[in-house]
């Protein structure tokens, strides 16, 4: 009896022995570095739930060693607590590359809602200065139909006074000279200045920018230089009756011719009456 | 009578553990699941994955010769390794997709600031 209990005492005193040396198998070393790594690393606040599992599988693999278990069962713990550790870890790392994605997305659309905004305003300008092209043409195209009619109306407007011909030197109004002018006077009747008037009017709206020549011309009757003096007076006194209805000095002249360019024959009151005569030669503008 | 007392029980105690440490089929399954889970991401095809798959494999097929031995309880630990390693394994597939993802958004983000850089010129 007493020698059984003496090898009882020494087995138990192996056995505490045995405890108390007992060395971590390296499944155990290896995880406790993992998780110390991971612990000190991101992993920690990314994704602290799987870290605890890590943790918790860990403290059961240290347990276990402490308890003296099946050392295969110890180093199967620690091997699942590394393995824990470790996806732990992996989580964490994909957290960080989901974010760095979305935040790259979210630069990208940020941007391209930017890029987009920018050439949609490009194109809004783009289409008004379209539609305010559209509108100056359409503008521009009124503004020419107008003036053509105006032209129109002003060159029926001169037929009503006088006759209007088209030759080689322009445009020719031509106006009697016993509706302007008294016999051997060169003031304008009363009722010539409401006809001149008609005539700037005409003139002034066909073409603003037009060169004119007043030319005056008599008859055969009288001395030549009673009528060169008489046509030049006359041809003067249209001048300045057009300049004073709004017709720049600078676009007219005035040249008497007198006698010399008749258009009719003087041997007859008729041909003499229509050789007394004003001429309104209408120059266009070059452009 | 008494020594042989002392030697007997904790093998009978030993015996009646072993003889009722149920099969591990949930962690099977649980295991095989995880395995499966890890092959649908393309674990099998990624190095880093692929490794922890292969031990997964080879865990899972040693706990069923265990679990085949009558030794449950050692299978169930083998298991835990098994099950470990898959979820390891799809870890690390999503972690290399999701590398993949960030890879793709930054060549899509240069490609379409050069693409509104020589736009820009145009204009």
């Amino acid at each position: 009896m007493k020698t059984f209990r003496s090898c009882s005492a020494l087995a138990v005193c192996s056995m505490l022995a045995a405890c108390a040396t007992a060395s971590a198998p390296g499944e155990l070393v290896s995880a406790r570095s993992a998780y110390d790594r991971a612990e000190n690393g991101q992993t920690a606040r990314l994704d602290p739930a799987d870290l605890l599992t890590a943790k918790e599988t860990l403290d059961r693999a240290e347990k276990s060693l402490s308890n003296n278990a099946d050392p295969q069962e110890t180093k199967d713990i620690a091997y699942t607590a590394e393995r824990r550790v470790e996806i732990a870890e992996s989580r964490a790392r994909t957290m960080v590359a989901t974010q760095q994605s979305d935040s790259v997305t979210a630069q990208m659309n940020a941007s391209q809602t930017a890029t987009v905004r920018g050439t949609s305003a490009a194109l809004g300008r783009a289409n008004q200065q379209l539609a305010a092209q559209g509108q100056a043409l359409q503008n521009s195209e009124q503004a020419r139909a107008d003036a053509e009619k105006r032209a129109a109306q002003a060159i029926a407007d001169l037929q009503r006074i006088g006759s209007v011909k088209q030759e080689a030197r322009g445009m020719v109004i031509t106006l009697s000279g016993s509706v302007l002018f008294a016999s051997a006077k060169w003031d304008l009747l009363p009722d010539a200045q409401v006809k001149l008037g008609d005539v700037a009017k005409a003139l002034t709206e066909q073409d603003p920018d037009s060169k004119m020549v007043v030319e005056g011309h008599t008859d055969s009757q009288g001395q030549a230089s009673f009528n060169l003096d008489l046509s030049q007076k006359r041809a003067d006194a249209v001048r300045t009756y057009l300049v004073s209805r709004g017709i720049s000095s600078d676009r007219i002249t005035a040249q008497g011719f007198g006698l010399s360019r008749p258009i009719a024959d003087n041997g007859s009151a008729e041909g003499r009456a229509n050789n007394r005569r004003v001429e309104i030669v209408v120059q266009p503008s070059a452009k | 009578m008494h020594t042989q007392s002392i030697l007997t029980i904790p093998a009978l105690a030993l015996l009646g553990c072993a003889a009722t440490f149920p099969p591990p089929t949930q962690h099977l399954a649980d295991a095989e699941s995880a395995q499966r889970s890890a092959r649908e991401l393309g674990a099998a095809n990624q190095p880093a994955a692929q490794l922890h798959l292969k031990l997964a494999d080879e865990q899972v097929a040693l706990a069923k010769k265990e679990m085949a031995d009558g030794d449950n309880r050692a299978a169930d630990f083998v298991l835990a390794r098994a099950r470990a390693d898959s979820e390891l394994a799809l870890a690390l597939a999503r972690e290399l997709n999701a590398a993949v993802d960030v890879k793709r958004a930054v060549d899509t983000s240069n490609a379409t600031a050069n693409t509104n850089a020589i736009q820009g010129a145009v204009k």
